[in-house]
């Protein structure tokens, strides 16, 4: 190739973006079609061979216009930067020197020094964004679709760094430009945990290792994992109560909690008109919605994780730690960033447990055994996850269990939600969700 | 008075062999046996840092084979089979105590610290066993307890009928039972104070274990000197050196659970500096049954690398294998790693899967007490691998592939590892139906070792009524199925593949100095690390361990890029595979599966080895 002046590279990026962009696993877009993609603004970071380019495109679709982040290079034939370990080197480097490039602006915390001169590493599992690993020490990770301001995993991360939260990876940088006037954060470096596991491979395996027991019990094999599910929820609930510490927390009033039944109810009526097998829950779930409004005292509302399951939390040896404070990547920014209870997030565990469980048996034939065994294993890690959220809880969350209407009506939200995914991706999957919300609401909710 | 009782009236067996307190000096001490009284064995060549990369054997005299037809195995019988430990290439016996005494604690009940117990054979055998296994390159080490004797020993009858006597003060005697509260009683079963009054002497004497075993007076100069003058008795003869029992104890102070204390510290170094001095290459191996981070204390001072003992076993390790395998999860392992300290330059651990005593839970931190119990709280598979006594095949329920990669994490994780007689053959044990396998039973595991299809395992020629304990004779352990004779016979049995990995582990430093990375990996049951050690010639040895904790086959993508462009050689074959690249490197393991690979740089042509 012998592109070498930067604004050409851009101009030949951008005419052949329409039919790269859309194939970019973390492109959000992939249900309607692009209409047009213009350059928002260019940044030059290297100007000689290999030349590096981060560049900001507005993508227009029917009903949206969104900004995406790309890192450009002439090195390689797709132009994608980030998988060239030479390139990507420099952006650590540009924030340890606390670099500003034509308004993109490169920091590192205060008290923060880094190591330099690591190659980058992209790391090959993501979905929304693009990461990448610098030796085995840190991690940055682009956002690729970009909300203008801070984003809630900095800010987040942030205040739990400054009230000391041992269950974070440590945040070390940032990479902020201007976008239509706003300081967007476009970047985040963190600690990596090279020793890492997600807590569903940790789950997955102990459920693999009880369903291929054939005369045991949840609470008898080798591979049990309440004692991590319980260390799990004392992670979780030290998290929130650092987040309330840093950022503070409200109580709810009733006109609050009216409005949240209100959107679970909408949400219930939408997803319903798609999916019809979910009609028969209906009446149940309606009724366990507005039992949520039924709560004793007042619900504490403060900033929590948002979009809480076992992919979003780390085994290390020092113990768990929780990812992402992004919020769902699906909802809009004034919603991932409103006060929340914090039992949506605990509502977000207990599901995902549900999910672990079940997951060996989607799509074989129904085996009456191995279906007790997985609700055993849901049973006992998630009281196992409860229990330990229970002991760590700050009092103005307290025990979970004494809000039973509140946190059910969590789950079969959440649980709702799931439905209308696995209808429209993956219906073979349908009935982890379906049967959960039979159960859950056959048996009424946890009251203690 | 003292004319009638003699010193050594409590001690049986030694009428016709030199032993201490025959006879009483005009000073009034007793006369003990001398090193020069006997001959000396020749040592191995001198090599400073032997015992970083030995391979340790413990093995029970009693246990082993008896030479003289009397059912009890004896020095003579454990040296007439030291061809065999040679051939599986053990570097260091580790002998628990084979001194004379009562045997009313296995042996730690000392009476004579210069006297063999007279089943076993005499001071002469034990120079022969020391010779036979110096001219192999076989180093013998033995268990040495210094905090307290039996109460059968001369000093001990001594210091009780006589408080003026130059004994009188060589235990810890008081007029009441009330000092060193703080002191926790070890044995909570037996005992019901540290304190037992003598009716002889009229005074209460301290005693950390059994009440049979007091202890001596470490603040007296004169127990001290004896001590030391004993280390130097048996390192005269030729021996290299001690596995040091009960350490934590020797001082009392009040206001504190007297352990640990900084004189204890301060005797210890005393011993080293006695072997640094006077006898170099030999060792000091500290038996504190406690906390990696506290045991450390015990190699003493890391700037000039280690001032206390040489070794120390590594306790929580154990019970971590065995937990990280039921969990099918490496964490148990990771973390116990990743809290264990640096220690010294000049210092090892010592690492076991089993051994003749296990890991009590009363001696680790209640935290750690707490994460057992909630981790082996409901299943009785997982209770039976701490705290009790059972060997490692029945453990692992005879799975030859768990055997195998038990023992491929013995070989290579850091320490030197300490195997324990016949689990080379996968020896059962003798766990009687509706036994309390919590309190155990300590024979369970110290069954004749099984040589042969023929009377008595090949252990003894005696009749089988005089065996010290019944050969073992189910029908999957039962010696005639079980011994190493059938084994040796067959290339594919554990014991040569047991040979042959101890083969692989020593052609490369690397798994005995290398340092230690966890590799970490994106899959929970998969254990992979790195050992690496720089040769003396420049070049790095690095070795990469990869072990399937599970039993279902498993993918691991590990990140390698600091080995870009090496080559992985498979230790055992020497196949080499794909060469590291820009991904991640995938393996895929078979169930409870290992691999161990040389990292062999891009551009070094030399041979693999």
């Amino acid at each position: 190739m012998d592109v070498t002046e930067p604004h050409d590279l851009v101009d030949k990026v951008m005419a052949e973006l329409p039919e790269w962009l859309p194939a970019q696993r973390w492109f959000g877009g992939k249900d309607r079609p692009v209409t047009s993609i213009r350059p928002l603004r260019a940044v030059v970071l290297r100007s000689e061979e290999p030349v590096l380019v981060h560049l900001v495109v507005e993508v227009a679709q029917p009903d949206r216009q969104e900004p995406y982040q790309l890192l450009i290079t002439d090195h390689v034939d797709n132009y994608d930067a980030t998988q060239v370990p030479e390139l990507t080197g420099a952006l650590l480097d540009l924030i340890a020197e606390g670099a500003e490039v034509d308004g993109l602006r490169f920091a590192h915390e205060p008290d923060v020094e880094l190591q330099t001169g690591l190659r980058g590493r992209p790391i090959t599992s993501e979905q929304s964004n693009t990461s990448i690993v610098f030796g085995s020490q840190y991690i940055l990770k682009l956002f690729r679709k970009l909300t203008y301001g801070d984003n809630p995993d900095l800010v987040l991360h942030r205040a739990l760094r400054q009230v000391g939260c041992e269950h974070i990876a440590q945040p070390l940088g940032s990479i902020t430009g201007r976008l239509d006037g706003h300081t967007t954060t476009v970047g985040m470096l963190q600690q990596f945990m090279p020793d890492a596991v997600d807590g569903w491979a940790m789950a997955t395996t102990s459920v693999r290792d009880l369903m291929a027991e054939a005369d045991l019990h949840a609470d008898e094999v080798g591979g049990d994992f309440a004692g991590e599910a319980q260390r799990l929820g004392q992670a979780v609930a030290s998290v929130h109560a650092d987040l309330e510490r840093a950022l503070g927390t409200q109580s709810a009033n009733a006109e609050n909690i009216e409005r949240t039944v209100r959107a679970m109810v909408s949400r219930l009526d939408a997803v319903v008109a798609s999916v019809p097998e979910l009609r028969p829950y209906v009446p149940a779930l309606r009724e366990a919605f507005e039992q949520a409004k039924e709560t004793p005292d007042a619900v504490a509302v403060q900033h929590i994780h948002g979009d809480l399951h076992l992919g979003q939390v780390l085994r290390t040896v020092q113990g768990w730690l929780l990812i992402d404070f992004e919020g769902e990547p699906g909802s809009p920014i004034a919603e991932r960033v409103e006060l929340r209870s914090p039992l949506r997030d605990v509502a977000g565990m207990l599901r995902s447990f549900d999910y672990a469980a079940h997951q060996l048996l989607v799509g074989q034939p129904e085996d009456h055994q191995l279906t007790v065994r997985a609700l055993e294993w849901s049973r006992r890690n998630r009281a196992a996850f409860t229990e330990g959220y229970a002991e760590a809880a700050s009092e103005s969350v307290g025990d979970p269990r004494k809000r039973g209407y509140l946190l059910r009506a969590f789950e079969l939200d959440k649980a709702v939600y799931e439905v209308a995914y696995e209808h429209a991706n993956r219906p073979e999957w349908l009935t982890v969700p379906l049967s959960s919300i039979a159960r859950i609401t056959g048996e009424g909710a946890v009251q203690s | 008075m003292q004319e009638e009782a003699r010193p050594d009236a409590a001690l049986v067996g030694l009428e016709n062999v030199p032993h201490t307190g025959e006879a009483i000096g005009a000073d009034g001490l007793l006369v003990e046996p001398q090193a020069e009284d006997f001959r000396s064995a020749k040592l191995v060549p001198r090599e400073r840092d032997w015992f970083k990369g030995a391979v340790f054997y413990e093995v029970l005299v009693r246990a082993f084979s008896d030479s003289n037809g009397d059912g009890t195995g004896d020095l003579r019988g454990l040296a007439s089979r030291l061809d065999y430990l040679e051939w599986l290439g053990v570097d260091c016996l580790w002998l628990p105590p084979f001194y004379a005494s009562p045997l009313r604690d296995g042996g730690y009940d000392i009476s004579d610290f210069r006297a063999v117990l007279p089943e076993f054979g005499s001071v002469e055998d034990f120079v022969y066993l020391l010779d036979e296994a110096h001219r192999r390159g076989i180093r013998v080490i033995t268990d040495l307890v210094l905090n307290h004797t039996s109460d059968a020993h001369p000093w001990f009858q001594q210091s009780r009928i006589d408080p003026d006597g130059p004994y009188g003060d060589y235990y810890v005697w008081s007029d009441d039972d009330q000092r060193y509260a703080d002191a926790r009683i070890i044995f909570v079963d037996t005992e019901s104070s540290n304190w037992t009054y003598d009716p002889v002497r009229g005074q209460f004497y301290w005693h950390r274990f059994f009440s049979h075993q007091p202890d001596l007076n470490f603040e007296n100069p004169h127990v001290q000197e004896a001590m030391l003058d004993t280390l130097r008795f048996w390192l005269d003869l030729g021996i290299d050196g001690f596995r040091l029992d009960a350490v934590p104890y020797l001082f009392e102070a009040e206001g504190t659970n007297c352990e640990n204390l900084p004189r204890t510290h301060d005797f210890l170094k005393r011993c080293r500096k006695v072997v640094d001095d006077e006898y170099p290459g030999r060792v000091l191996l500290a038996e504190a049954n406690q906390w990696p981070s506290d045991v450390v204390e015990y190699f003493g001072n890391a700037e000039v690398g280690g001032d206390e003992c040489h070794m120390a076993f590594h306790f929580p390790l154990m019970p971590r294998i065995f937990m990280a395998v039921r969990r099918e999860s490496r964490f148990p392992i990771s973390e116990i790693l990743a809290q264990t300290p640096q220690i010294p330059d000049g210092c090892q651990w010592g690492i076991f899967l089993r051994n003749h005593d296990e890991l009590t839970l009363e001696m680790v931190t209640d935290e750690e007490r707490d994460y057992m119990y909630a981790e082996y709280a409901k299943d009785p598979r997982m209770k039976a691998n701490i705290g009790i006594r059972r060997r490692l095949a029945p453990l692992l329920e005879n799975d030859r592939n768990q055997q195998e990669l038990f023992t491929a994490m013995l070989l290579s994780l850091p320490g030197s590892p300490v195997l324990y007689y016949g689990d080379e053959i996968g020896m059962g044990d003798k766990i009687g139906m509706g036994d309390n396998i919590w309190l155990g039973d300590r024979d369970a595991v110290r069954t004749p070792m099984q040589w042969t299809p023929d009377r008595n395992a090949g252990f003894s020629s005696c009749d089988p009524g005089r065996i010290y304990l019944p050969v073992i004779m189910d029908p999957v352990y039962g010696y005639q199925a079980l011994n190493v004779e059938a084994q040796l016979n067959n290339q594919s049995s554990l014991l040569h593949w047991t040979r042959r990995m101890i083969e692989v582990r020593k052609q490369h430093h690397a798994f005995a100095e290398g340092d230690f990375t966890d590799l970490g990996g994106s899959n929970p049951s998969v254990l992979a690390y790195r050992r690496r050690w720089l040769r003396p010639d420049g070049h790095e040895d690095v070795v990469l361990c990869v072990n399937n904790l599970s039993r279902f086959p498993q993918p691991v993508e590990l990140d390698l890029s600091e080995h870009h462009s090496s080559r992985p050689v498979e230790l055992t074959g020497g196949v080499v595979f794909p060469t590291v690249g820009d991904l991640p490197y995938l393996l895929t393991l078979p169930g409870h599966g290992f691999y161990w690979f040389q990292l062999v740089e891009a551009g070094d042509d030399s041979e693999p080895r």
